[in-house]
């Protein structure tokens, strides 16, 4: 194979990659910066989404309704689950979150073992974007180029969503002083829950989008969830630019490293994080050391 | 309070007297655990540092204790305490890392040591076994010829001398000044720096004790079961364990062991009569983490006080 097909089939499939951890992480990072929670159920609300976005497109058979669906779910279960436990614990220390997080981690992964089973279900590729295409006659699935184009607009949309409309502003806001945002008259707990639900549904759509690649499997959420916790901190905890750098570099480093030394292609990503906290404590955008 | 421990020692060693062996093997599981549990108290009730990779501690132990007892004659408890050793001293290069963050990026940098200890275990099929890991894992006779520890009765009789010991010593240990310069730091670290103390030396002294004491957990265990996987090092493993030490009730040593006696039961129990024994469990843990962050340890004391 030429060298510059390999390189450009390999780049795309990294992007597409990408674009996968971008929703994954974004999520954790815009939860924590806003709300100081590490939320371990990350993994799991993505996971919550593949299963979701797999019975969507059994009963209506749309593929673009379940991009709509997961994510409201997951979102909904994400918001009520701030509205009921989380909120009580606003006085407590971070691990206290890290653990009820945990709780609902295992309580969830039941519920979706009980509710679709243990098998691995297949969710069909939407047929608009079912075949390959060439590049430079090399094939390519015209789905991953549909991935990398959604994690650009997805990205765009949300740097939009922060930059530009009142809420992004109210959350910009209370991530930097929620005391203040607070006193001038904000009911900050409602953005939080707004914000908790947001980044499950996030995560949720990353987990219908990456389903037709890998299967809705119960295996996905602890993979997703350190691939998320990666993210979020070599790009620096509630930085969402960091997040996107981020998932670049891991999805590089997964995808290069899976081709040229698969045996080390696990533990790359691991030593890619270290090398960045070692360098940069608190992530390559992150505040804090 | 010395007393009533002297007693319930007493009747935990005289137990095999009187308990069917499938009790004693589920006890020994529990000691063990109860062993892994409070080494972690160390770092996340005295000294706030909150791992989330304990379970790399628990692994190296099984799997040098594994890999010792396969491929060499050494007797059974020299194997356990090198495969401790072994822990301890990994623990030092793995602090010095992760000590240069604190907080929320410390627990995040010692999932990321654990997971990677977990993909070499996965992959270095040579000497972990791979995905099979390591199987047939002996109970060795010696040394001396003593071939108690074959036994069932023996291994378990082992297993409590040896968190029997690791207790005493972690109970000496933070009533020392070490122990007082641990609690300073979990309480306000700067004020420790500022009195003229290298917290960064204690922290990772106080991991790599942590981690040598869980390697001894480890290194029980892969001998009692005669195998060591993956399980053993993966992060859910120490999610686990964190739920033990704050179920059990953190900076209290004896709380976690019996976070991890309480877990092991519930486990049984529950996996009895529901397959989603996990769902409730995971229902359990939320409300100790909500209603009782003080653990059937804090539990215990209050009822204790008002009786």
């Amino acid at each position: 194979m030429d060298l510059l097909p390999f390189l450009v089939t390999q780049c795309l499939n990294a992007f597409s990659q990408a674009a996968l951890l971008f929703f994954l992480g974004v999520g954790l990072t815009l939860i924590f910066g806003i709300m100081r929670i590490v939320n371990f159920a990350h993994g799991t609300f993505y996971m919550l989404g593949a299963f979701v976005g797999y019975t969507t497109v059994r009963i209506t058979g749309s593929f673009w309704l379940a991009l709509v669906v997961a994510p409201l779910v997951a979102g909904s279960i994400g918001a009520a689950f701030e509205l009921g436990l989380l909120r009580r614990l606003y006085r407590r220390d971070a691990s206290a979150f890290l653990m009820v997080t945990f709780g609902l981690t295992l309580v969830l992964e039941e519920v979706i073992r009980l509710t679709w089973g243990v098998q691995a279900l297949q969710v069909e590729v939407p047929d608009l974007f079912a075949g390959i295409v060439f590049l430079f006659d090399e094939p390519f699935p015209v789905y991953r180029l549909f991935l990398a184009g959604a994690g650009v607009v997805v990205a765009i949309a949300i740097w939009q969503f922060l930059e530009r409309t009142r809420l992004g502003l109210l959350i910009r806001a209370t991530s930097q002083n929620s005391e203040m945002v607070h006193a001038l008259g904000v009911d900050v707990n409602m953005v939080r829950s707004g914000i908790f639900g947001i980044g499950c549904g996030l995560a949720a759509l990353g987990g219908v989008l990456a389903a037709p690649l890998v299967t809705a499997s119960l295996g996905m959420a602890a993979n997703a969830i350190i691939d998320a916790f990666v993210i979020v901190i070599i790009g620096g905890m509630g930085s969402f630019l960091g997040s996107l750098i981020a998932a670049v570099l891991v999805a590089f480093v997964q995808v290069f490293g899976n081709y040229y030394f698969p045996d080390f292609a696990l533990a790359a990503m691991y030593l890619l994080m270290l090398l960045v906290l070692v360098i940069r404590p608190g992530g390559l955008l992150g505040k804090e050391a | 309070m010395p007393l009533l421990l002297l007693v319930v020692a007493a009747l935990l060693a005289a137990a095999p007297l009187v308990l069917p062996v499938f009790v004693l093997t589920l006890l020994t599981e529990a000691l063990i655990l109860g062993l892994f549990a409070m080494s972690l108290d160390l770092m996340v009730g005295y000294t706030r540092l909150i791992s989330f990779g304990h379970a790399a501690a628990y692994g190296l132990g099984a799997y040098g204790a594994g890999y010792i007892l396969l491929h060499s004659a050494t007797p059974l408890p020299l194997a356990i305490l090198a495969a401790s050793l072994f822990a301890g001293v990994v623990a030092v290069g793995v602090a010095w890392v992760c000590t240069m963050a604190t907080g929320v990026s410390f627990s995040m940098l010692t999932l990321a040591f654990a997971q990677l200890l977990f993909a070499i275990a996965f992959k270095w099929t040579s000497v972990t076994g791979a995905s099979d890991g390591l199987a047939g894992i002996p109970r060795r006779a010696g040394p001396f010829g003593l071939t108690v520890f074959e036994t069932k009765v023996g291994y378990y009789e082992l297993a409590l001398f040896c968190l029997g010991v690791a207790y005493v010593f972690c109970r000496a240990l933070v009533n020392a000044p070490f122990g007082a310069v641990l609690r300073g730091i979990r309480e306000n670290e700067a004020k420790m720096l500022s009195l003229g103390y290298n917290t960064r030396l204690y922290k990772i002294a106080v991991v790599a004790i942590s981690f040598a004491l869980g390697g001894l957990a480890g290194a029980l265990y892969s001998p009692f079961a005669g195998f060591a996987n993956t399980d053993l090092v993966y992060w859910l493993f120490s999610g686990q364990v964190l739920i033990m030490v704050i179920v059990g009730g953190q900076g209290t040593l004896l709380g976690p062991i019996l976070g991890a006696a309480f877990f092991m039961l519930v486990q049984q129990v529950l996996s009895k009569w529901t397959e989603s024994w996990a769902l409730f469990f995971g229902l359990i843990f939320i409300g100790f983490v909500m209603f009782a962050p003080e653990g059937i340890w804090g539990l215990l004391s209050r009822w204790r006080v008002r009786a």
